[in-house]
């Protein structure tokens, strides 16, 4: 369902992406590895629309989405995280449920839309967040509010937000180590309702346990894909994560797992 | 009527247009998130065109254009108009800037404004201005309890743009405005065009200060490029500060306190000298309230407070919560 063709973008003399391809099958989750500055958010940023390849094209649904706008495409379907989960920070916990609601994203350019919202989008609103542990926090600012509810709130948003492909910029960051198979489990339930996702993060065991294809990036190009063993057994990819001769130290990565 | 009524009345006037401004200021600048340093610009075209229109012809010492003697409601819309035009165009450069840089341009082009109609002769009469332009009712009413009706239609002017200005803050078009003012990227992701929400509201800011430009010149009857200084815009900064920053009653409030706190050293007996050293106070005064509500009420007299929706199921007694689940 996205295409990205021969991306490229420099910063100066930096190529932060250099000629990447990648491609999310529709209802895939799809991963996409790296060490630090290695041009994932860059990326991230291509797609969404926050800034625009040197070259290359980026297609969602057979649309050329490359020069759009990153709200237009926002429209299109595709929602994006940011790293540090910050909300809306005074307004309600309701409001940032409310903002991304399919009734106001069809009433907001209007002057004599009403002022009330309907019952049921409240109510699917409030099964959201109770669902997430936010229910007694549905009317307080999102400025008071605890850095792991902040990011309930993130996830909480995105199911409000219903999209078709869910681009999420390191979930599992900031998480709890007993949340993050919760999270887990909540995006494997995302994806049988029909959601897509491409996501970043930097704990592998979690990249590995939900993703059906990896993209592993270092120095803005595309090193590896495939399969989540595949490519953490790559000899490029270990080199990346835990330097030179790892291959021989570390014959068998039975767990898929990688040591850091 | 007695010399205190009077005066009472009058600053209420004032303060009802002050707090139409705020209304207006609070809308882009409070709601929105907009540092409009050029609130006056609006103010002072609304004012102008209405007088332009509603004026009788030039006098052979005056000179300025149209002056077609139209009906005050005429005047009104075309002031309203004007005040959302003048918006449209000072809208597409300026808002592609964020915060300071908008705020030095809306200030920047507030100026080139007032410059305008001080030095275009033939278009405003200059610095000489306009004098005589009639108030609404004028001659159905007597004189001396004219005040009093003029009080009236300002009160009821300022209650239309208060329920238009809550309507559109607590539609989806004012939720996505806070959006944009506390997260604009986030704000995006959910679909949100910031230039074009950002245009609505700046216009829409633009039409309402033209209205208060039009009940400006009722309560004053004449119209000077003079009237029309950056000082109004820091004003109405200070008193939508004072009252609170993205609170409706805040800037309805902020409006008339200040006007309050502006005029209140009138009452002090001086001598002829010391007048005009007491009235410079006036300055002074308004900074230290400002000075002190930042210190002790940063968020003003009624800050912006969470907004509640109704709850969507019926609140569960404790102990029945297991039954519940159950159930479900």
């Amino acid at each position: 369902m996205l295409d990205v063709r021969g991306c490229r973008l420099a910063f100066g003399g930096v190529k932060a992406v250099d000629d990447v391809s990648i491609s999310v099958a529709e209802g895939s989750i799809t991963g996409l590895i790296g060490t630090n500055g290695a041009g994932k958010t860059t990326l991230f940023n291509i797609v969404s629309g926050f800034l625009k390849p040197d070259a290359g094209t980026i297609r969602f649904r057979d649309a050329d989405i490359t020069a759009d706008e990153p709200s237009s495409i926002a429209g299109r379907g595709i929602l994006r995280t940011f790293q540090t989960p910050v909300g809306f920070p005074r307004m309600t916990v309701m409001e940032n449920m409310l903002v991304f609601s399919s009734h106001d994203r069809a009433r907001r350019r209007s002057l004599f839309a009403g002022t009330g919202v309907p019952r049921e989008t409240l109510a699917a609103a409030d099964v959201i967040l109770a669902d997430f542990g936010l229910q007694s926090r549905r009317d307080s600012w999102v400025q008071d509010l605890s850095a792991p509810d902040l990011k309930m709130l993130e996830f909480a948003r995105a199911m409000m937000a219903s999209p078709a492909l869910l681009m999420l910029d390191e979930p599992a960051a900031g998480v709890n180590p007993a949340l993050i198979e919760s999270l887990a489990g909540r995006i494997e339930a995302l994806r049988r309702q029909g959601v897509s996702f491409l996501l970043v993060d930097h704990n592998l065991r979690f990249v590995c346990s939900v993703c059906d294809t990896i993209y592993a990036m270092a120095d803005g190009r595309i090193i590896a894909h495939g399969a989540p063993d595949q490519v953490i057994r790559d000899p490029r990819v270990l080199e990346l994560y835990i330097g030179k001769g790892a291959q021989r130290r570390n014959e068998k990565p039975e767990e898929g797992d990688v040591k850091q | 009527m007695s010399g205190l009524a009077l005066f009472l009345v009058s600053i209420l006037s004032l303060g009802a247009i002050y707090a139409v401004l705020c209304l207006a200021l609070n809308l882009e600048s409070g709601v929105g998130g907009l540092w409009d340093l050029g609130i006056v610009s609006f103010f002072g075209v609304g004012a102008y065109t209405y007088a332009l229109l509603t004026a009788p012809p030039a006098a052979d010492y005056q000179a300025y254009i149209l002056g077609f003697d139209l009906p005050v409601w005429v005047g009104a819309i075309a002031a309203m108009l004007a005040g959302a035009l003048c918006a449209l165009l000072i809208g597409p450069p300026t808002l592609r800037l964020k915060r300071e840089y908008f705020l030095i341009t809306t200030l920047a082009f507030a100026e080139v404004i007032r410059q305008l109609l001080t030095n275009e002769n033939w278009l405003s009469n200059g610095v000489g201005g306009i004098y005589g332009l009639r108030p609404p009712f004028r001659d159905v009413f007597d004189p001396a309890t004219y005040g009093v009706v003029m009080l009236g239609m300002l009160l009821a002017g300022l209650a239309v743009v208060f329920l238009i200005s809550r309507h559109l803050i607590a539609a989806p078009f004012g939720r996505a405005l806070k959006a944009i003012r506390e997260n604009e990227p986030l704000a995006i992701t959910a679909g949100i065009a910031p230039k074009r929400q950002n245009l609505m509201v700046y216009v829409l800011a633009g039409s309402m200060s033209g209205l208060a430009g039009v009940f400006y010149i009722w309560f004053n009857t004449i119209v000077t490029p003079g009237q029309f200084t950056s000082d109004v815009t820091f004003f109405v900064w200070t008193a939508l500060i004072i009252g609170g920053l993205g609170s409706l009653r805040g800037a309805l409030v902020g409006g008339f306190v200040f006007v309050i706190l502006h005029d209140m050293l009138r009452f002090i007996p001086v001598s002829g000298e010391a007048a005009s050293t007491v009235s410079s106070l006036r300055t002074v005064l308004i900074g230290m309230v400002l000075i002190a509500i930042l210190r002790w009420r940063p968020n003003g007299i009624f800050p912006e407070r969470p907004v509640k929706f109704p709850p969507t199921a019926p609140p569960v007694p404790a102990g029945a919560k297991a039954m519940v689940s159950d159930n479900a």
